[in-house]
């Protein structure tokens, strides 16, 4: 009992405000709209939640390492390109599929070792570097498939995205382990203190012996594999592969991670916060389609979401400092 | 006699429930220089914000000029012409010399169109009222901290100053540099400018002060001509003891711990050498631009060396990185305690094994609990006063927040710890079970050196000090051989 | 003196003529096609929006911020004031730009009070206010594309400072929309340079402490530079509509990326205090003669983006190691 209230104690306040604000939703549109409910929906929601949670993962330890990583998108786009292009290639056979994934995920960690390298030994802000990251992430998919999307992949790719283990859909049991492995990594390992220690103060970290570069670019490594494993889903999810998929998800997933707690300039941010933040999202997504809410309303939504969370988070700072 | 410029009448300022200053006087008058010295801590920072106006006090009365201040803030302070001059200037990087001098006075008087002309003459005119010869268009980002000093001080100068004061002018000078700085204050003095020095710099007080104000826990504790105060009486005012004649002599071992041969580095320093035997804790000394700070960031593996040989207990070791000064069990508490000794916004859990984490990694995790136990034993073993492990180390006053910075270092078990200005910000009581902590460690077989231009503190803790001079090492003399004053006289002479 | 012509000689500004200059040679002798006035009159005309975005966009990192919403404060100025002036019968030339103005005057100061007051990260706040804007304009208006525009405004068009018959016979005009951006450039060197709110901004980029201790009023210096930015992002967007005669709502999202590449080519700092008008005319001049005469190199327009990039990064790293460098040189 003891341990249960202490974890309760330990678990920020904003995680569980997300939590009952996802109940909320939940019972409100059950009641109001039983589709909501329907399986259906729910599955849909679990194959559409995972391919931006996981990117919002990406950007969470980059924020968490005190910087930002704008490219993820241009590295799900490059890597679902570069895996589908090799798939056909090779003629769409099992073992091509594992070859193409492999390969996108090698195009990943590549992108994000020298996003690291650029930010942490040429010491040039992360928004810029990703930013630039971004242009040349898609400027290389562009090239490769000269603008329309490339289509006719394998049905077993596609599989991955749109298939179920035990009814769950595959993409959301891979979302659910890389949110283990990232809360392991994260809370139990050197790297995951290394990398809150550096992102609260990077002279001290550097005087206390941590090797900021390696941490830098391993952060941005993982980040960039983040936006790989992602790009698969998407291209798996559209059967098709293409350089400008998703670019809406740029300030989903920041929305996602401020949402989550994770501080904007660094060394602070739960695993927890940011899941559920993504639930929560991923619930007011689901419900404007059963209300028919036109998509644009819903872009609409997120910047208005996100302006009055960080006032908010803004305002109970400051009476926090008055008290 | 002088008129009087300004007159404090039994300032009180609390904050909260703290009495930051209790009942002082000052008297300040018209072309002189008045040095205020203090402790940390004893209240000089608040008696310049309530002069500033920065501060109300709780309780007493301000006369500018013979006139009573009801209400003093920073812009009827600055109407009556008093300037501070904090130590980070407060001057735009980005901007010209001409810009940064004729700024505030544009801003103050309302202009809404830049005279970029008018601004060069302003500066130039204010360069030649101090003697200072500067390049008006160049950018600030490309002067030396003097050079920026004077542009703040010109900058005071255009805006009609009667009363100059300077928090710590010399802290970041070279001695020659120091010695411009007073013959520009001097030149102040002369055109009837008055000036107060922060400072406690004992030598340096004599050099330039005219009248001298002690503080000490917020109370004045004397005011005086500069010749009515000896060494000693100026040192025990200030610390409320005498000075203790006792010093550190371990007993003589052969074991070397540590040795540099003919270590270098371009532009810092160049053929130091020395050697610490087991028991040894060494002194290295020197002004502000002789490399003693830099042997440190260099043995430490922030600026490397780039010649010469350094050997741990008798194996030469390489360090090129602060990863390898940890590997090879070299501890480092650097000179700025806030930015690069701590994590202020994190636990002081954190910060204590922020330089061992792979110790905690066992079997696949890092251990909570062993982490907690650490700091736990740690926050006992050095006497730190903090309400947990948990607590954020922003919360923690300067001499506490330094120990955990030693704490993190003692766990990692270090062969030789290396501290630059251990005790600087550091109160009194603080000060002492730190100097106390060196002497253990020294005696438990850690090679301790500490860099510091705290004289009394190296003569008293080290039984080796190294003189350095212009990147070269001056001398290595025996604490019980010479006394402070011939110390400052090593260290200065050309 | 000859320190001072050296400075000259290595300042960013100097750095990208020297860049133009040999692009321009290698374009030319490449494709002979390059060396004609009808290369200066594409070349006007693809920065004539860029540039009124390129000075917003220095004003605002000068003053240590950054803003990435103006390119849908722009579409939504241009599609809302089409829209309306449309529907109502409207047809004044004035009227628009004004509407423009107010359109994203009022935006602007949505991201004032969100840097300013709420002190949000400026990136995050001008791309919250990006994602409303745009998702506003989409959801009020359609995703339709707007071709018929109101008589004036289209006559405003074909109005030209100069035209040019090459030999073949191809006529080239230069619009009279090129005098906005030239007045905006006029009106921003006067007051970066020449006013002390102008020399505020740079105060407040370089240390917005000491700014305040100098007595500048730094809020509202914010809310000046962001509502500027606002201000000229509308105006810029019925700018756009006229030159292209139709307004698109989708057109403009993403030119963000190359505006700030253009501004920081220019020697503008990322981290605030830097930056001239001539230095962002020049980088704006090189992003849009690669953009324009790419093909001419034989590059592919697919490379174009690539290309972009891989010019936007050594162009930051050289800039950010040039401060770099000036931070660690020895001082005087």
């Amino acid at each position: 009992m003891q341990k249960i209230t202490n974890y309760f104690k330990k678990a920020d306040r904003i995680a569980l405000a997300l939590l009952i604000g996802s109940v909320l939703i939940f019972v409100l549109m059950g009641v109001t709209h039983p589709k909501f409910f329907g399986k259906s929906n729910l599955q849909s929601m679990l194959i559409q939640c995972p391919e931006y949670g996981i990117l919002a993962f990406g950007m969470m330890i980059a924020m968490i390492a005190g910087g930002i990583d704008l490219s993820l998108v241009g590295i799900a786009n490059l890597s679902g390109i570069v895996a589908a292009v090799l798939m056909l290639r090779m003629g769409g056979t099992n073992l091509s599929i594992g070859i193409g994934i492999v390969a996108a995920v090698l195009v990943g960690s590549l992108c994000g070792l020298f996003n690291g390298f650029i930010i942490g030994f040429l010491d040039i802000p992360a928004m810029l570097v990703t930013l630039c990251g971004l242009q040349l992430y898609s400027g290389l998919a562009l090239i490769i498939t000269k603008g329309p999307a490339i289509t006719g992949l394998p049905e077993t790719f596609s599989n991955i995205a749109n298939g179920k283990l035990l009814g769950v859909p595959i993409g959301a049991i891979v979302f659910v382990l890389i949110a283990i492995l990232l809360c392991y990594l994260l809370y139990y390992t050197v790297f995951g203190k290394s990398l809150y220690l550096m992102g609260t103060n990077k002279i001290a970290s550097r005087f206390s012996g941590i090797n900021n570069l390696r941490i830098t670019m391993l952060t941005y490594c993982l980040s960039g594999i983040f936006g790989s494993l992602a790009g698969i889903l998407m291209a798996s999810h559209y059967n098709s592969a293409k350089s400008d998929y998703g670019t809406s998800y740029t300030l989903l997933t920041l929305l996602i991670v401020v949402l989550g707690g994770v501080n904007p300039n660094g060394g602070r941010g739960k695993v927890m916060g940011v899941v559920m933040s993504i639930i929560l999202l991923q619930l007011v997504s689901s419900a404007f389609n059963i209300l028919r809410v036109n998509a644009f309303v819903k872009t609409f939504a997120w910047g208005l979401i996100l302006i009055l969370v960080t006032t908010a988070t803004y305002l109970t700072a400051q009476k926090e400092a008055r008290d | 006699m002088a008129e009087t410029f300004l007159e404090l009448k039994d300032i009180h300022k609390s904050f909260g429930g703290v009495q930051a200053l209790k009942g002082v006087d000052l008297t300040i008058r018209c072309g002189e220089i008045h040095c205020l010295a203090g402790e940390n801590g004893s209240g000089k920072s608040t008696l310049i914000k309530v002069i500033s106006g920065a501060h109300e006090p709780t309780k007493g009365e301000i006369y500018i000029e013979g006139e009573r201040i009801l209400h003093l803030n920073p812009i009827i302070a600055i109407e009556h012409g008093i300037q501070v001059i904090y130590q980070d200037f407060a001057i735009f990087p980005n901007l010209t010399v001409a810009e940064n001098i004729a700024m505030n006075r544009a801003v103050s008087t309302g202009a809404k169109l830049m005279n970029w002309k008018g601004a060069r003459e302003l500066a130039l005119e204010a360069m030649e009222q101090i003697g200072a010869k500067m390049d008006p268009d160049v950018l600030v980002e490309n002067l030396s901290v003097a050079n920026r000093q004077m542009v703040a001080i010109c900058r005071t100068i255009i805006n009609d100053a009667k009363l100059l004061i300077l928090d710590e002018p010399t802290a970041a000078l070279t001695s020659k540099e120091v010695q411009k700085l007073y013959a520009i204050l001097r030149r102040l003095r002369d055109k009837g400018i008055a000036v107060m020095i922060v400072n406690h710099k004992l030598d340096e007080v004599f050099e330039i002060a005219e009248r001298l104000t002690i503080l000490r826990n917020g109370e004045k504790i004397s005011t005086g001509m500069i010749d009515e105060y000896d060494r000693n009486r100026f040192v025990k005012e200030l610390t409320g003891r005498n000075i203790s004649e006792s010093f550190y002599e371990p007993k003589a071992s052969e074991e070397e711990i540590f040795r540099a041969e003919n270590i270098g580095r371009k532009g810092a320093f160049e053929e130091v050498s020395f050697s610490l035997k087991r028991g040894d804790v060494f002194g290295i000394t020197g002004l502000l631009d002789s490399g003693r700070g830099q042997i440190g960031d260099a043995l430490f593996g922030i600026n490397p060396i780039q010649s010469g040989k350094i050997f741990l207990h008798g194996k030469q070791i390489e360090i090129n990185s602060t990863e390898d000064a940890v590997r090879h069990k070299i501890a480092y508490v650097p000179e700025d305690r806030l930015t690069q000794g701590l994590f202020l916004d994190r636990s002081i859990q954190d910060n204590t094994i922020a330089a061992s984490i792979s110790k905690y990694f066992i079997r696949g995790k890092l251990d909570e609990q062993a982490m907690y136990q650490a700091t736990v034993e740690w926050i006992k073993r050095i006497g730190c006063v903090a309400p947990s492990p948990e607590a954020s180390v922003r919360t923690l006053s300067g001499g506490n927040a330094q120990k955990i910075v030693i704490a993190k270092w003692l766990n990692t078990d270090p062969a030789l710890l290396i501290l630059n200005g251990p005790t600087v910000g550091v109160d009194i009581g603080a000060k002492y079970d730190i100097h106390q902590i060196l002497r253990r460690l020294a005696g438990e077989g850690i090679g301790v050196i500490v860099i510091s231009d705290d004289l009394p503190e190296l003569i008293q803790n080290c039984n080796h000090i190294l003189v350095m001079k212009n990147g070269r090492v001056s001398e290595i003399v025996e604490p019980s051989e010479v006394n402070e004053t011939e110390l400052a006289t090593m260290m200065s002479s050309q | 003196m000859n320190q001072k012509i050296r400075n000259f000689l290595t300042s960013n500004e100097m750095i990208v003529v020297y860049i133009i200059a040999g692009l321009a040679i290698l374009i030319g002798s490449v494709n002979h096609a390059f060396n004609s006035i009808s290369t200066v009159v594409n070349l006007a005309r693809t920065m004539l929006v860029t540039l009124i975005f390129a000075m917003c966009e220095m004003l605002v990192i000068v003053s240590g911020g950054i803003d990435v919403s103006f390119p849908a404060i722009a579409s939504l100025a241009m599609i809302a004031t089409g829209n309306i002036m449309l529907k109502n019968g409207l047809d004044n030339v004035p009227l628009a730009f004004l509407m423009g103005a107010i359109i994203g005057g009022v935006l602007g100061t949505l991201n004032a009070v969100l840097i300013a007051v709420v002190k949000m990260p400026p990136l995050i706040a001008t791309l919250g206010v990006s994602s409303m804007t745009s998702g506003a304009t989409l959801a009020i208006f359609g995703a339709k594309i707007l071709t018929v525009l109101p008589a004036k405004l289209d006559e405003l068009y074909k109005v030209s400072l100069f035209t040019y018959t090459n030999p073949e016979g191809i006529t080239y005009s230069l619009t009279v929309l090129f005098l906005i951006p030239i007045g905006i450039c006029l009106l921003m060197w006067f007051l970066l340079k020449y006013t002390m709110f102008g020399r505020g901004i740079y105060a407040t980029g370089g240390d917005i402490r000491a700014a305040r201790i100098a007595g500048f009023n730094v809020t509202a210096i914010q809310f000046f530079v962001y509502i500027m930015s606002g201000i000229l992002s509308g105006i810029a967007g019925i700018t756009y509509m006229i030159l292209m005669r139709a307004a698109d709502p989708s057109v403009l999202m993403g030119s963000e990326m190359m505006v700030i590449a253009a501004v920081v080519m220019g020697g503008t700092r990322i981290t605030g205090g830097h930056g001239t008008v001539l230095g962002t005319i020049l980088g704006v001049t090189l992003i849009s003669l690669i953009k324009n005469n790419l093909i001419m190199l034989g590059v592919p327009t697919h490379f174009q983006t690539f290309v972009i990039g891989l010019i936007m990064i050594v162009g930051t790293s050289i800039t950010s190691l040039k401060a770099k460098h000036i931070a660690n040189s020895a001082k005087i």
